[in-house]
């Protein structure tokens, strides 16, 4: 038989590319997004002022804006296809474990570059104390994988469902809550000058379970 | 239904088979059972009532739907592709193929190419463009296009690897009379080393074809 192309990373990288493009055409997400995050700093700024002394209020808030500026996006990541009538070009284009690793690159790249506008602004306003900068980006790094894998499995799972958006918040919510917690504990600890090794180890292997579990299921996703 | 319509087998040609293939969306019938056999090269039409199932044979032998009775085959130089795998080797353009449409028409070629793991993708995407006649439009966004143009763009997707296996569903829609002429050539190119399975209830376009299989199927997705 002659031979075809059949890179996965061929693919994984060209869905990213095409995500990334469409991003920046549209503004789909990250206008709002942004919106979100500097529209709730500067009115929890106004309203509140300084939280120097209170790192378990840093750490929740610094968690929640990231957390609700991306998720509508992030869970949209398939959505899109379906109701943009593309998601037979896309099955065609390349695999579904291809397709969704892709998903999951663009939603992890989406993150950060929320996370590069909306953490030096928190920082700022809330004048948080120095953070201990190893600790904080590893902690950041490893959250933000967590949550677009978290992300993209639902959304991949419930993108073909009638009442999707009901079903996001159902499913995403116990596999979302772990991810914060740890997230949050962990943020709190690097700020008070304690420990953040065991919240880092389960961001981490909550991380590594959610995407084997996603290249388990990713292959049965659109079987009709 | 059962026929067997077989032409003589060029070297590295493809084969389809279905014996006794029939789906059920729900408690609808989308396909009765039908056995036919295939082999490139040649021109065959798919025709029938509405709601005969067409689309859905078509859809099947792309690898696109899982039939839920039956078996269908497709070899390429005798060997079989499984149908997760027959994206690569089929060509399929279809009116629920649907391109982004903040991309241009060849940054959507390009991008199906690089997914797939062509060597060239963005030449090969100016050479399908060429063939259906887009290339002056081809760095217009998708959204930009009139429906005959986008029909067009469904069948530069459909030959954009040159497949050994072309399926067309409803190819003449929305297509004027040049594009119709254009879509005659296509085929006549190809008749000779391709097996080319056209779904149509249009004279004009199963006129092209060497042969016929007719589905006599209840029609509008009959209750079983």
């Amino acid at each position: 038989m002659p031979s075809r192309g059949s890179s996965s990373a061929a693919a994984v990288w060209a869905i990213l590319r095409k995500e990334c493009r469409s991003e920046w055409r549209t503004r789909y997400g990250l206008n709002a997004a942004l919106l979100f995050a500097i529209t709730t700093l500067t009115a929890v700024s106004f309203a509140v002022g300084r939280m120097s002394d209170r790192p378990d209020l840093l750490s929740a808030l610094l968690w929640i804006v990231l957390l609700f500026a991306s998720l509508a996006s992030l869970s949209h990541a398939f959505v899109r296809e379906v109701e943009g009538h593309t998601l037979t070009l896309l099955r065609l284009s390349a695999s579904p474990t291809s397709i969704a690793l892709g998903k999951l690159l663009f939603n992890l790249v989406f993150l950060l570059t929320i996370e590069a506008v909306t953490v030096p602004l928190f920082l700022t306003l809330m004048a948080a104390p120095p953070p201990r900068w190893g600790a904080f980006l590893a902690l950041l790094g490893l959250g933000s994988v967590a949550l677009a894998a978290a992300a993209t499995l639902v959304g991949a799972v419930i993108s073909q469902t009638r009442g999707r958006g009901a079903l996001f918040a159902g499913v995403s919510l116990p596999i979302l809550l772990p991810v914060l917690a740890a997230a949050v504990g962990g943020m709190r600890s690097q700020w008070v000058g304690g420990p953040i090794g065991a919240e880092a180890r389960l961001l981490a292997a909550y991380a590594v379970a959610l995407l084997a579990a996603s290249l388990v299921l990713y292959d049965h996703l659109w079987e009709d | 239904m059962s026929a067997v319509l077989e032409a003589p087998a060029a070297a590295d040609a493809a084969t389809f088979e279905a014996q006794e293939l029939a789906h059920r969306y729900g408690r609808r019938i989308g396909l009765e059972p039908v056995s036919f056999r295939l082999a490139a090269p040649g021109v065959t039409a798919v025709t029938g009532p509405n709601g005969s199932g067409k689309s859905t044979l078509l859809r099947i032998a792309s690898g696109l739907l899982r039939a839920n009775r039956g078996q269908s085959t497709l070899t390429v130089s005798g060997k079989t592709v499984a149908p997760a795998e027959r994206r690569r080797w089929v060509g399929y353009a279809t009116p629920e193929l649907a391109f982004y449409e903040e991309l241009s028409a060849a940054e959507n070629l390009t991008f199906v190419a690089e997914a797939r793991g062509m060597a060239s993708p963005a030449s090969a995407a100016r050479e399908a463009l060429a063939r259906v006649g887009l290339e002056a439009r081809g760095a217009d966004r998708v959204g930009e296009l009139s429906s005959g143009m986008k029909q067009r763009l469904r069948l530069a997707f459909a030959l954009l690897d040159r497949p050994p296996v072309l399926l067309l569903d409803e190819p003449g829609g929305h297509l004027d009379d040049e594009g119709r002429a254009m879509l005659a050539r296509l085929i006549d190119e190809v008749r000779r080393t391709t097996l080319v399975l056209i779904a149509t209830n249009d004279e004009r376009e199963w006129r092209i074809a060497e042969q016929r299989i007719e589905l006599r199927g209840r029609g509008l997705g009959h209750p079983a």
